[in-house]
């Protein structure tokens, strides 16, 4: 009988071991990506609201926000996002299609796609990152 | 080792996938258009020059929802993980609730601002 567990990792930590297999690390990675998208998005909100106090208030939080760190940020951003939206694409396909059978293979399909578009935004980003008039 | 969460776990498995797909969709066309396309530098004036069309002040009028009933439905999941008694439940249901509608009244009142701004 499972045991409903009551430490905040535990029940993560116990998912992992029972099952270590791919479709348990895109179901933990589905997780992680997605609260880091909350807070993202809160923080989205938040850098726009910027916009109440016009059209200066709103570019000076611009500018401020174009620094390497930031850039290199948001290449990591990229990458959350593009794992989630792949992952999920995944999971829609999965269920409305009843591929549970094939749903390894799907993932490593999804992979192959994450690494091709990373590869892409690094090359679009990446000289973004280090331009002199960031 | 669903909990008792009668049908309403139903719609909200629906709905997330629903959401989901609108949303790969949105952020895809707004990453490309914000970030990928040629001209990156973005200020007031970008923002507000293209929120002044009718089609993109409708794009992020579904966007905004879209994605908030997404992010609180997805966390809700998670909460769910945790097997949470029926009251607490009850509670950051309508905590959720609550924040998704706000957070959203808010974004639409940051896109009416951007869109009077042009």
């Amino acid at each position: 009988m499972y045991q409903a567990k009551t430490s905040f990792f535990g029940t993560y930590r116990d998912e992992l071991s029972l099952n270590p297999d791919v479709g348990t690390w895109s179901w933990l990675l589905h997780r992680v990506t997605g609260l880091i998208l909350v807070l993202y998005t809160f923080m989205h909100f938040f850098a726009l609201s910027s916009s109440l106090g016009g059209a200066s208030t709103f570019n000076a939080w611009l500018a401020n926000l174009q620094t390497t760190l930031t850039h290199l940020l948001e290449i990591g951003l990229v990458a959350v996002v593009a794992f989630h939206l792949l992952n999920g694409l995944r999971i829609t396909v999965v269920d409305f299609f009843l591929l549970t059978k094939s749903h390894k293979t799907l993932f490593w399909i999804a992979m192959i796609i994450f690494v091709v578009f990373m590869v892409i935004t690094l090359i679009v980003f990446l000289p973004r990152a280090f331009s002199p008039h960031h | 080792m669903n909990g008792k969460t009668g049908k309403g776990s139903a719609y909200g498995w629906l709905f997330q996938r629903i959401t989901g797909l609108f949303l790969a969709f949105f952020l895809i066309l707004h990453t490309q258009v914000l970030h990928f396309a040629k001209e990156w530098r973005i200020d007031f004036n970008v923002v507000t020059q293209r929120l002044d069309s009718t089609g993109w002040v409708i794009f992020y009028a579904i966007f905004v929802p879209a994605l908030l009933f997404h992010a609180f439905n997805g966390v809700w999941q998670v909460v769910h993980d945790y097997r949470p008694s029926l009251g607490t439940a009850r509670a950051v249901k309508t905590l959720f609730w609550v924040l998704g509608l706000a957070i959203s009244a808010w974004g639409y009142y940051l896109i009416a601002t951007f869109s009077k701004g042009a």
